[in-house]
């Protein structure tokens, strides 16, 4: 039963390795832009704990904005996907853990932050999916739940919750139609997607049409 | 490297502000650099990240008095106060946290699974795959070292002790009755079924001063917090049917189910050593009911159970066979609240009420017993710092058992006993590093039955050698009320708590998907109930003068990573014990003990026929039993046991499970011991009979189906 989890996991990791985001280091603006900017930069040239360092900076001064926390979680949690060696992704992970659990607690009305924390826990149902994926599948479906009933036309949770399905259907060698009819509508949606501000998430598309080329 | 700091420059360069450099290093308590801290102005987004040298560099615009935070995930965050001006190549010191992933772990004694646990010897999922446990929380436990297989009795027993000289606890009070009700060498087996418990810790020795009332060891069971989602499971076995229903609300939870076990299909098609007048039935119940406070948790569990049968068994001493049938009701409720108040406090409360009433005919005599058992608890743990915590609380054990014996056409006889214990006790946790930690404490207990009162101290440290071995040691005494059988006759005798002092040295290196543990124990009891008539009577001459010793090696190695899609463990046990207590003569081994035991549990994974095969192999070497014809007691030793099981668990869909189970799938003829005549025959031979398994083999066949919302779950866990 769990091997089944390690395997639709893993494909989340080849996924999640890019980020699309665009946001670019503005040398004029204010303070906040100027510092998100740079800790894109540092991201995007794969310093990861640099990026997650100056965006727990930014948190630390920016408490009214949940931004740069989501960032350290989705920093820290994608690296915790490209990474082996185990102890790191503990730390990883932990680290994640702790921002999000920062917004969560501001905000129990944010879709991004439950897919954020379906993100964590199908990490940790890869670090150890004998134990993990039995304890962790569940929940994390209810994850997904909520964020569609908060917002039900969010790429992303369309998208990211297809592909938590997908994986089991697979091993369970049910149809995967309905999960790819879903992708498909989070394809749509990505093309309509306004982010609230410049550096709200916008990630996703790509890997949503990388999952689609594996629907046909 | 440098183009990091290069880029910070510059992008601070484009600041028309006046800056000043700030820069240093961060080293660890023994001056090795620290790479990966987040070095910066509390306050401001002004920092770096420190490089594997442990240098960071960055310039600010701010000025003056400022604080310098210096935090990383595995050390305390420090602060320290400087003038920006004035800060260049300094130096600094970060303290480890205690609190982190890899700090040593006190792990003498006891074997832990669950979301807790660090190293799990066991995984939740264990109890349930494990070939040959059938379920039964119990015999997954007897796969690990330091217990004996004692097939005629099914409970556990620990290190050369006794089975009553475990206690369990389920979310911390006690279970005054923990296994079912069963008769002369007739295996009983756990009452808990797997299902509710996300965690189990069991301690074969140097437990913390929590615990009480326990000679070997203790058993802690811990129900789930928060069930997954809302499900209903059904069951349909060979041997009866199961249903359960999980319900969940914002704030709250309920679980419930519900089994009927009827073995006569089973004892049907099965040939069986023993004579069924009715097959064993049962019906059980549990149920959780869970409320999340904004800091706290609310549980109630409660247990039912009800069973019978009426079984015939050959009896050396008599011509015709002896039958015992028996009822037992058995109802077992607690209700346990956790949370945090104050500043670092954190209160564990709660009780629990046992009540079991059995109805035994023996032949044409009348036993009826009942006990009414329950536990009041509170503990209150602080957290002075990562460094010290201290925790104290408070027992109060109440007990009253009253049995009637009446012989045919006799009269009743009446015995029994209340006993009421009160205890206190507490309990530092010190950290003198990550990798030195120490644990001490005491328990003082008062008898009312037993007018003593009693220290109990228990220390126990770890000192972690390397990255991924450490050893552990564990000192303490134990005292416990002797068993009901003899305080029973209170009203004619005093008896004395039986005391026992455990010396444990512990070895454990782990690394990922593997663990190896070896512990190493010394066991030295005093005070042991002796009598001076064949059965323990209310008119036997009792005292406390037995003493008893126990040592011996635990090894248990487990790996899940060498194999791909297998996961094993071995346990091997050895002990040298003699006791001297009951109306034994002289100090001898007694006859629940094997001096090797050695367990091999296998899984194994099949991806394509999306299947769980397992195996578990048990064997351990001849048991002693006495053979009234040799003048030496104890002298006899039977042949070596063996069991080998097998289990497939079949996922038809994602809820849909097929089991299949047996057990001494090589039909070993195993022998535990023998019953021998009370007189000598014509001929001056005591004749004897050998104790036997009901049946040469168990098989189980189920069909399991979970229903829930995201078709996901199943009863997988649950097997």
């Amino acid at each position: 039963m769990t091997k089944l989890i390690t395997a639709f996991a893993l494909f989340v990791i080849t996924l999640l390795s890019a980020q699309g985001q665009e946001a670019t280091p503005q040398k004029t603006g204010n303070q906040y832009e100027q510092g998100m900017g740079k800790a894109f930069g540092l991201w995007k040239e794969g310093k990861n704990t640099e990026a997650s360092d100056l965006f727990e900076r930014i948190a630390a001064v920016e408490t009214t904005t949940w931004l740069p926390n989501y960032y350290v979680a989705l920093v820290n949690t994608t690296s915790a996907f490209g990474t082996k060696d185990k102890e790191k992704i503990n730390v990883l992970l932990l680290k994640a853990q702790n921002a999000l659990d920062t917004e969560m607690a501001k905000d129990q009305n944010n879709a991004e932050l439950y897919v954020m924390q379906a993100m964590i826990n199908t990490a940790w149902i890869v670090y150890d999916p004998m134990t993990n994926g039995q304890k962790l599948s569940g929940p994390t479906m209810e994850l997904y739940a909520k964020a569609e009933a908060i917002a039900p036309n969010n790429p992303r949770v369309i998208f990211s919750k297809a592909e938590f399905e997908i994986g089991s259907a697979a091993f369970w060698g049910k149809d995967i139609k309905p999960m790819c009819t879903q992708i498909d509508k989070a394809i749509t949606l990505f093309s309509t997607f306004k982010p609230e501000s410049p550096f709200s998430p916008s990630w996703g598309l790509d890997r949503a049409l990388e999952a689609q080329k594996n629907c046909k | 490297m440098k183009t990091i700091f290069t880029c910070i420059i510059l992008f601070f360069t484009a600041n028309s502000f006046a800056q000043t450099t700030i820069s240093g290093r961060t080293v660890d308590q023994k001056g090795k650099p620290i790479a990966g801290v987040n070095i910066y102005i509390e306050g401001s987004y002004d920092g770096a990240t420190t490089n594997e040298n442990g240098e960071f560099l960055f310039v600010t615009t701010l000025t003056g008095d400022q604080v310098l935070v210096a935090s990383f995930l595995i050390y305390e965050t420090t602060k320290t106060p400087i003038y920006v001006a004035d800060f260049e190549a300094k130096i600094i010191i970060l303290k480890e946290n205690i609190n982190t992933l890899d700090a040593v772990v006190i792990s003498a004694g006891t074997m832990e699974s669950g979301d807790k646990a660090r190293v799990s010897v066991l995984k939740p999922l264990d109890i349930v795959t494990t070939a040959g446990s059938a379920g039964n929380i119990i015999a997954a436990l007897q796969t690990l070292p330091g217990t004996q297989t004692v097939g005629e009795d099914g409970r556990l027993f620990v290190r050369g002790g006794e089975a009553n000289e475990t206690q369990t606890y389920v979310d911390g009070l006690r279970v005054a009755q923990p296994y079912g009700a069963s008769t002369n060498n007739l295996p009983t087996r756990g009452r808990f079924s797997p299902f509710l418990f996300s965690g189990i810790a069991f301690s074969t020795g140097g437990y913390s001063a929590e615990y009480g009332e326990a000679l070997s060891s203790v058993l802690l069971l811990n129900t789930e917090d928060e069930p997954d989602q809302n499900k209903a499971d059904v069951s349909l076995m060979t041997v009866g049917l199961g249903l359960g229903n999980t319900q969940k609300w914002d704030k709250s939870s309920l679980s419930v189910n519900a089994s009927y076990i009827n073995l006569a299909p089973y004892q049907a098609l099965i040939p069986q050593n023993v004579e069924w007048n009715s097959p064993f039935q049962s019906l059980s119940g549990e149920t959780v009911y869970r409320y999340k406070f904004s800091t706290g948790l609310l549980k109630l569990y409660a247990a039912f159970d009800s069973s019978k049968f009426d079984i015939s068994q050959e009896n050396i001493n008599a011509v015709a066979k002896t039958r015992v049938d028996l009822n037992n009701n058995n109802f077992y409720f607690n209700t346990s609240y956790k949370g945090n108040f104050g500043n670092d406090w954190q209160i564990v409360t709660g009780m629990s009420y046992g009540f079991s009433k059995n109805r035994i005919t023996l032949d044409l005599d009348n036993v009826n017993n009942e006990e009414n058992a329950a536990h009041l608890k509170l503990k209150l743990k602080k957290n002075f710092s990562n460094l010290f915590k201290l925790s104290f609380g408070a027992d109060y054990f109440t007990t009253q058992f009253n049995e009637s014996f009446t012989a045919n056409l006799g009269t009743t006889n009446t015995n029994g006993y209340n006993s009421s214990i009160a205890s206190a006790y507490t309990e530092a946790d010190v950290f003198l590093s990550k990798k030195f930690a120490a644990k001490i404490g005491f328990r003082a207990s008062h008898s009312d039955l037993l007018e003593e009162f009693s220290i109990s101290p228990r220390i126990s440290m770890g000192y972690k050698v390397s990255k991924n071995s450490q050893f552990s040691l564990a000192y303490g005494d134990f005292t416990q009320s002797p068993n009901a059988a003899y305080i029973k006759y209170s009203k004619y005798h005093e008896f004395e708590s039986e005391k026992a002092s455990h010396y444990i040295l512990n070895y454990q290196y782990s690394v990922d998907g593997k663990t190896f543990r070896a512990e190493a124990y010394y066991k030295d009891y005093s005070n042991l109930v002796k009598y001076d008539s064949a059965t323990a009577e209310y008119n036997s001459i009792y005292n406390n003068n037995g003493s008893a010793y126990a040592k011996g090696l635990d090894l248990f190695w487990r790996d899940g990573k060498t194999i791909k899609n297998l996961e094993y463990w071995i346990s091997y046990s050895y002990i040298d014990t003699k006791r001297d207590y009951k109306n034994y003569p002289t100090p001898v081994t007694p006859s629940f003990v094997s001096d090797h035991s050695l367990s091999v549990v296998t899984k194994y994974f099949i991806t394509d026929w999306r299947s769980q095969v397992g195996f578990t192999n048990s064997f351990s070497t001849g048991r002693p039993y006495n053979n009234p014809n040799e003048t030496q007691f104890m002298n006899g030793k039977t042949k070596a046991y063996n069991n080998l099981s097998f289990n497939w668990a079949y996922l038809i869909s994602q809820q849909k499970i097929l089991y299949f189970s047996v057990s001494n799938v090589l039909g070993t003829q195993n022998v535990y011991g023998y019953d021998y005549a009370n007189t000598a025959d014509s001929n001056g031979v005591y004749k004897r009979k050998e104790i036997t398994p009901t049946a040469d083999r168990f098989f189980f066949v189920g069909f399991f189906w979970t229903i829930s919302k995201d078709k996901k779950d199943n009863q997988l866990k649950n097997l």
